[in-house]
């Protein structure tokens, strides 16, 4: 009965940081195609759900990865998932708050190691797994998408350098329609695989299901499902952040930048790598910006997002095993899952206050 | 330590990416000169040239289209 609550609690909860991973995350994808004009925004959020939800049921090569191949399976509780989920939600809900493009992957997997370490050491986390399918391409994914736009945008201008404005913005825009929706999916199928691994995970860790088990087609569902009203929730301030702060774009550039990331993660998604989103477009943003000219890309703005990223990790760990040691506090029932849970639902009406007090979300335009 | 970059995965995600990201724009970009040269040269009334433009548009857009369904497709079939 416990065990069943517990599972209860540790599915609501990666479907929690599911939704928040759509709102967190979807924005960087609408951005780039509200910020140049080629769609409007309430209009760009609801294809970019609808194609998160599709993208979801593409492949489960990224949800293997997360359940089987970053934290052994065999000393990981329902308890230790939760934590690990807590950590992550925690840490997206902080730099939601101050409009920071962090990573939610890597808060999803820095959580769970965070947790999976305090529970049972540091034999719990699966060394070749966590640096050469999450580390390495975490590293290169990023600087893949900047190569990719940079190059893409400099051809692009030598292509139409010479040619109306006024027929190539409007090419490049109808163009977005397309990228843009290419990257809706991309993230859908990368980003809502994380939710079904960690669910997987759980799962297998409850003997509910068999070690190498596949994520079963109710776990799929929800996380698209999630995923998707998540998207639709909008997420304005990262979507100011990265579609004006970072640079200044014109349509060719959106494309370009759009068209990187879709092809970084579709590539990446292939091979089981769980990348960030995040990191992808804005590497590609920054790629297209620094194509055209290096001084049009706002680096202070760019720094500020790499300091994010390189907190996400560590910082969602260590929230991660706080919150372990918390819910152990109460003993191994369901008592400190549930005591935990009640007091990060008071710790996201704090942060949702705190933006209410703030002023109101403010548009790309 | 051992071995634990997965190098030949990791390549060939660079090298799609490179392939992908790279040609589908440049495509997209010829389609885009190809429909401006159109209304340039209808507009001077030499309908060969424009002719010439359009079916280099039209077959840009369609590699591009095709380009991007062979990717979705590839990707979902590991």
């Amino acid at each position: 009965m416990s065990s069943d609550l517990i599972m209860v609690i540790v599915v609501g909860t990666a479907l929690a940081f599911d939704f928040t991973n759509g709102f967190h995350d979807t924005a960087n994808v609408v951005a780039t195609s509200i910020s140049t004009g080629a769609a409007r925004p309430q209009v760009a959020i609801a294809i970019a759900s609808l194609l998160n939800f599709a993208g979801a049921f593409i492949s489960i090569s990224v949800a293997a990865t997360v359940a089987q191949d970053v934290v052994d399976a065999g000393v990981i509780t329902p308890t230790i998932v939760f934590a690990g989920l807590i950590g992550a939600i925690a840490w997206n809900l902080i730099t939601w708050s101050f409009g920071l493009p962090s990573s939610s992957s890597h808060a999803l997997i820095g959580g769970v190691v965070g947790s999976a370490v305090a529970a049972a050491g540091f034999d719990a986390v699966i060394a070749e797994g966590l640096v050469g399918k999450v580390l390495i391409p975490a590293v290169v994914a990023p600087v893949l998408a900047l190569a990719v736009a940079g190059l893409a945008i400099g051809l692009v201008y030598r292509i139409v350098g010479g040619q109306r404005p006024g027929v190539v913005t409007r090419g490049f825009r109808y163009g977005q329609i397309i990228s843009g929706g290419l990257l809706a999916l991309a993230h859908g199928t990368n980003d809502a695989q994380k939710t079904m691994g960690v669910i997987t995970l759980a799962l297998i860790a409850n003997g509910t299901l068999g070690a190498e088990a596949d994520p079963p087609l109710w776990v799929i569902v929800s996380s698209a499902t999630a995923i998707a009203l998540g998207t639709y929730s909008g997420g304005w301030r990262i979507i100011r952040t990265t579609g004006t702060r970072i640079i200044k774009m014109d349509a060719a550039q959106g494309f370009s930048a759009q068209g990187a990331g879709a092809a970084v993660i579709l590539a990446s998604t292939h091979f089981g790598f769980p990348l960030s989103t995040t990191h992808v477009i804005n590497g590609g943003v920054m790629g297209a910006g620094a194509g055209k000219r290096i001084s049009a890309v706002r680096w202070g703005v760019a720094g500020n997002i790499v300091v994010a990223w390189l907190l996400t990790l560590p910082a969602a760990a260590a929230i991660g095993a706080a919150a372990y040691g918390l819910t152990r506090l109460f003993g191994t029932g369901a008592l400190g899952p549930v005591l935990v849970t009640l007091a990060s639902v008071a710790l996201i009406v704090a942060i949702f206050n705190r933006r209410a007090r703030t002023g109101a979300p403010v548009p790309a335009s | 330590m051992a071995v634990i970059v997965e190098t030949q995965d990791l390549l060939q995600t660079i090298a799609a990416s490179l392939i992908a990201g790279v040609g589908v724009t440049v495509v997209f970009s010829v389609a885009i000169w190809g429909a401006a040269r159109f209304a340039d040269l209808n507009r001077d009334e030499r309908p060969l040239a424009a002719g010439t433009a359009a079916a280099l548009a039209a077959l840009a857009l369609a590699v591009t289209v095709a380009a991007v369904a062979i990717g979705i497709v590839a990707m979902a079939q590991k």
